[in-house]
């Protein structure tokens, strides 16, 4: 048996520790050594206070005094970023994380993985997920594994695969407050969990809302501990209500060995609290913070801050800290991207209301859950569309549709009242969830049979990589594949020029070492328009001209647009929008893309069934026949964006 | 022979696009008047701009540059008083040759009958068999119908397979069908007549002995109404596709006995038609063996004449007005200095790796030129020039001259780099990958050559990665937001 050590540098846990002795070894070294260690939760912090945009760039900068903070782990992947690394970083998640890896030898990943919903919003097939557990844990040497509904079974396949690869599993209990939420039922859950996984795990206490008082914290770890004495408890939590500082302190005093904090520099309202404050604090109480380098931790910040401005037009539309978060219980991760739809949907004014009231009800409706992946979007836009629609459950989303009908798992608590049922399913309610209601297994699908329809989409072959982001997200992998093939590979853009708004000044020049470490000088000449509205820059590239054509989109003042491009953006009412669908002419009634459209040209439909499927705010509407007939025209593709009022279908009646 | 001397004041130019410009340029150099015409669609085009005078001759893309009526009621209304027919066209078109000298105008290229004989391959070969001008064994024209059939049969087994079928009106690559068996010779011959019926409007058709990969050789000659008749040395036109010219040489690399040969046979041929003003003799060349055929005698100005005026010093299109003038042709042979090498690409808006698919309706977005050391350009496309999808889509002849092989291929590489083209895709990058190509470097190239070289079309299209990054940049500061992350 190995002894604890008070080296700083011997309390490290690394990447070749784990490739050499195992996770178990890595596991008990943590049990062994005195005092706790630190998880710089930099992925939550990006998700909860910059929407996600962190860039790989940014990260590079830090690598080297990140690499000799010592922390336990870095979490750089997972949760909503390997979407919005390929949306909106144009990057592929799997080389973000290889790249980084060579950069930060000595640092163990982190990741936030799902469950059965993957790094996604809906379940997958249980093939895809061990596919992708496989493939991401190439690089991702820690796994922390939640289900929204704290559904073991939902969590069973990523689990298993994690410990194949050798990774460490750290399984979640995701945590909630309310009568329901006792420290009697948690002990209860992490012992359903031990029972599956077996000791030599680290057990996650999962705060994405930053709820609970410090003490009602201390209390959970002790009784958790008090009933599994050996147990590596890594705890959580979120800032939201400017408290999380305290609730850590109680964590580690009551004996978690694990915490998660951030990068001071970059700390905002919603994510985790800063590292420094954390470590500083406990250090007063006594509690040493193991294998730490609190210099280079400091220095990180030092070279961060300056980056922070880049990043302004991410930060939330609402500043300050929420303590209503513990009425509205929304997780960190949501509360900037809530705030982005509540601006761009015009309805900032009636957050209070939708926040502080309706929010509440609904869960204590819905069953008193955990708001958290996926099932914080179901909550929070059916809160949204009762207050909106003034009509409460009106068109409910397929996805609360699904989870009242226990496709998603079983419902922890109890389930909605008979009204709400009601509200959702029609009259005949009864009649539908008796014959309906069932736990949703998704069938394995034909891996080969994607990766053919993958490769006619990109036009060649694909790696089993790409497979894997496609299989996840299939239309912003494929936009992706083509923005890479088109642009390269632009992640090591700096933000200044990523997120640069209102064009570059004339002779603004750049140095940028592209991903294959090739220097170059890029400076801004003077730009043209075309005849047709189209641009024309001149670039000096290494000192050599080079003007560069941009086509400009049919937008603005219709320059290009024809007649009926320009119609379209006419405003239509949802009465109109009916009436027309009730003559065939089938129109999108949102804002969204397309996802899937389950009919072709020429199949005959009848009324109710579905025609298409949209998707908007992470969530999947069906636009449904409303009377029979024939498809005659489809004039979208999954994968299109959509306006409000475009075009989807027509259908010649029977 | 006599004729009288006839001083040209003004010179209508009966064609478009870059060789009216060059006529042009000649003509004004000479301080006469140019006249230009054109069809609609070409009425913005850059030539009308640099002549004297322009005449609209009709709405129809490419018919009214084929209608002699129109040709002649414009030099008529512009008081023209003489036509120069550039290349294509009308400029083969005997009947017109004959309506200039009718309408008292004159035609800047050979008498009616000269074009007509040398316009019919059968007749062609005829006239060169008289004047001892070797030339490919093969058929007169086939009889119809299956008496035709038994006719090739009979040839091809003197010769053996494979065997051409060429449409003895045909010319420019169209109508030749290389036939490798008695089954095809049954199957095509048929097929060919109809095409041929249909493409030229006479279905004669005849055979010949095929000379694998040959070397395309021709020779430039001029001649005068007095019965002198000189030549300008050699051209290398062995680099094609599908019999299409893509890249042409001066001189032809070949040992001085056999070129003197064939300038005696070329100017021995010209003297037997009968030949004035400027003309191009061709021959196929046996690449091993150096051996060489009469193949056609072109009876106008070539596309490539640029390669034989920058090696020889001579303004071919001021010899073929001095000489439609009735001068006395006054270049002695011993000034005629051949020094170096010359060589002319073809620049044309098209993508070479798909078929070389013009990239008609595109629009020049940005377009600089090379210059410098024996640099020349024949083009009238200009920054904002949009590629006609009425008319070819070459946009500049580039023609570039060197001390030798070696530097005269460094110059064309160096040059075709300094194009700076933002728009249409070109045939630059494929002739730069022929410029790094070593049998080209070392001048071993027949006309199977980019069928047995097909690596050229392989070369990158894969842009730098700076360049993809740059493309980023550019729509960055252009959309004013990054549509990409927000």
């Amino acid at each position: 048996m190995e002894k604890a050590t008070n080296n700083v540098l011997e309390q490290r846990v690394t990447p070749s520790e784990l490739r050499e002795k195992g996770a178990k070894y890595i596991i008990d070294k943590i049990r062994r050594n005195k005092g706790y260690y630190v998880t710089n939760t930099e992925r939550d912090l990006s998700q909860s206070d910059f929407k996600n945009r962190i860039m790989p760039h940014t990260q590079l900068l830090v690598a080297r005094e990140r690499n000799n903070s010592g922390f336990f782990s870095l979490e750089i992947s997972g949760g909503a970023s390997v979407h919005i690394d390929m949306m909106r970083k144009q990057m592929n998640p799997l080389e973000k994380v290889q790249v980084l890896a060579e950069n930060m030898p000595d640092t163990l990943f982190q990741n936030l993985c799902r469950g059965i919903n993957l790094f996604g919003y809906r379940p997958y097939p249980e093939n895809v997920i061990r596919l992708t557990v496989k493939s991401f844990a190439r690089y991702v040497h820690v796994w922390r594994v939640f289900d929204f509904l704290n559904y073991i079974p939902n969590m069973l396949a990523v689990m298993e695969e994690v410990k194949k690869a050798g990774c460490i599993l750290e399984p979640c209990i995701c945590f909630s407050t309310g009568p329901e939420h006792s420290n009697e039922y948690y002990v209860k859950k992490v012992g359903e969990i031990l029972a599956v996984t077996g000791e030599d795990i680290i057990l996650c206490i999962k705060n994405h809302g930053g709820l609970g008082t410090p003490r009602r914290i201390g209390q959970l770890v002790k009784n958790i501990l008090d009933k599994y004495p050996g147990l590596l408890i890594h705890y959580h939590g979120h800032n939201s209500d400017g408290n999380d500082v305290g609730r850590i302190i109680e964590a580690v005093i009551n004996g978690a060995k694990i915490i998660d904090a951030s990068d001071h520099a970059f700390s905002g309202f919603f994510g985790p609290p800063p590292i420094i404050t954390v470590v500083d604090t406990l250090e007063e109480y006594g509690f040493a913070a193991a294998g730490l380098n609190r210099q280079a931790v400091v220095e990180a910040s030092n070279i961060l801050r300056p980056q922070r401005e880049y990043y302004r037009d991410f930060e939330s539309q609402f500043l300050g800290f929420d303590p209503t978060v513990q009425v509205h219980k929304l997780p960190g991760g949501a509360t900037g991207s809530s705030f982005e739809q509540a601006v761009k949907g015009g309805f900032l004014s009636r957050m209070p209301e939708i926040l502080q009231k309706e929010l509440p009800r609904v869960q204590v409706e819905l069953g008193n859950w955990w708001s958290v992946t996926p099932g914080s979007q179901i909550l929070w836009t059916t809160a949204v569309n009762n207050v909106l629609k003034g009509v409460r459950y009106k068109d409910a989303s397929d996805d609360l549709k699904n989870l009242m009908l226990g496709r998603y798992g079983e419902l922890p608590f109890y389930k909605p009242a008979d009204e709400i049922y009601q509200a959702v399913f029609g009259t005949d309610w009864q009649n539908y969830v008796n014959c309906n209601y069932c736990y949703q297994k998704i069938e394995n699908i034909d891996l080969d049979v994607e990766k053919k329809v993958l490769e006619r989409r990109l036009g060649r072959e694909a790696t089993e990589d790409e497979l894997v982001l496609y299989l996840q997200h299939p239309n912003d992998a494929v936009n992706f594949f083509k923005f890479e093939a088109k642009y390269g590979k632009t992640w090591i853009l700096p933000p200044q020029i990523w997120f640069k708004k209102g064009g570059f000044s004339l002779g603004e020049k750049f140095e940028i070492t592209d991903a294959y470490g090739k220097l170059h000088a890029i400076e801004i000449g003077p730009q043209r328009k075309t005849k047709t509205g189209d641009a024309v820059t001149y670039f000096n590239v290494d000192h050599h001209p080079e003007p560069i054509y941009t086509e400009m989109e049919q937008d603005g003042d219709g320059r290009k647009g024809s007649g009926d491009q320009l119609k379209k953006k006419v405003s239509i009412s949802v009465k109109e929008l009916n009436d027309l669908a009730k003559a065939g002419d089938i129109r999108s009634q949102m804002m969204g893309t397309v996802s899937e459209i389950p009919v072709a040209e020429g199949y005959e439909v009848s009324a109710g069934e579905v025609l298409i499927v949209l998707e908007a705010m992470k969530m999947l509407t069906n636009v449904i026949s409303e009377i029979n007939g024939k498809v005659s025209e489809v004039m979208v593709s999954p994968g299109d964006k959509v306006e409000l009022g475009d075009s989807l279908m027509t259908i010649s009646k029977a | 022979m006599s004729v009288e001397q006839r001083k040209i004041k003004k010179v209508l130019i009966a064609n478009r696009g870059e060789i009216a410009l060059r006529i042009i340029r000649t003509v004004k150099e000479l301080g006469l008047e140019a006249i230009a015409v054109y069809e609609k669609p070409d009425s913005e085009s850059h030539y009308i701009r640099l002549a004297d005078d322009a005449i609209m001759i009709g709405e129809r893309p490419r018919k009214e540059y084929l209608d002699i009526d129109k040709i002649i009621w414009a030099a008529r209304k512009t008081g023209a008083d003489a036509i120069h027919p550039g290349y294509g066209f009308l400029s083969e078109n005997a009947d017109f040759s004959a309506a200039c000298e009718k309408a008292g105008i004159i035609f800047i290229g050979p008498p009616p009958q000269v074009i007509r004989d040398m316009g019919n391959k059968v007749v062609a070969r005829k006239i060169m068999e008289k004047a001892k001008v070797p030339t490919i064994p093969g058929t007169g024209n086939l009889a119809p119908g299956d008496a035709g059939i038994e006719q090739a049969k009979e040839f091809a087994g003197k010769y053996g397979y494979p065997v051409m079928l060429k449409a003895a009106a045909g010319g420019g690559g169209r109508g030749i069908r290389k036939v490798k068996n008695e089954e095809e010779l049954k199957a095509q011959l048929p097929q060919v007549r109809s095409e041929t019926r249909s493409a030229f409007n006479d279905d004669s058709i005849y055979l010949e002995k095929c000379i694998e990969s040959p070397r395309h050789i021709e020779i430039q000659i001029l001649a005068d109404h007095h019965g002198n008749v000189i030549h300008l040395g050699s051209r290398d036109c062995s680099i094609q596709r599908r019999h299409q010219k893509l890249l042409e040489i001066a001189p032809a690399d070949l040992p001085a006995d056999v070129l003197e040969s064939m300038y005696d046979a070329a100017i021995k041929g010209a003297r037997q038609v009968g030949y004035v003003n400027a003309g191009t003799v061709e021959f196929l060349v046996d690449s091993q063996t150096n051996e060489f055929w009469f193949m056609e005698m072109n009876t106008r100005l070539q596309v490539e004449h640029t390669v034989t005026e920058e090696l020889t010093g001579v303004d071919i299109v001021r010899q073929q007005i001095k000489i439609a003038e009735g001068n006395v042709l006054d270049i002695p042979a011993d000034r005629v200095h051949m020094m170096g090498k010359a060589v002319q690409v073809r620049i044309n808006a098209e993508d070479p790796k798909n078929n070389f698919m013009p990239e008609g309706g595109k629009t020049l977005e940005v377009y600089q030129s090379p210059g410098g050391p024996g640099v020349r350009l024949d083009g009238v496309v200009y920054q904002g020039y949009r590629i006609p999808t009425d008319y070819d889509s070459l946009m500049v002849k580039m023609t570039v001259r060197g001390y030798d092989w070696e530097q005269t291929i460094q110059r064309l590489k160096r040059a075709l780099n300094n194009f700076l083209i933002v728009g249409p895709k070109t045939t630059i990058p494929f002739y730069l990958a022929i410029c790094d190509e070593p049998d080209f470097q070392a001048g071993k190239f027949d006309t199977s050559y980019l069928e047995t070289h097909e690596e050229i079309f392989n070369y990158p299209e894969q842009e730098r990665e700076v360049a993809k990054l740059t493309k980023l940049i550019a729509e960055i500061h252009a959309r004013k937001t990054n549509p990409y992350a927000y």
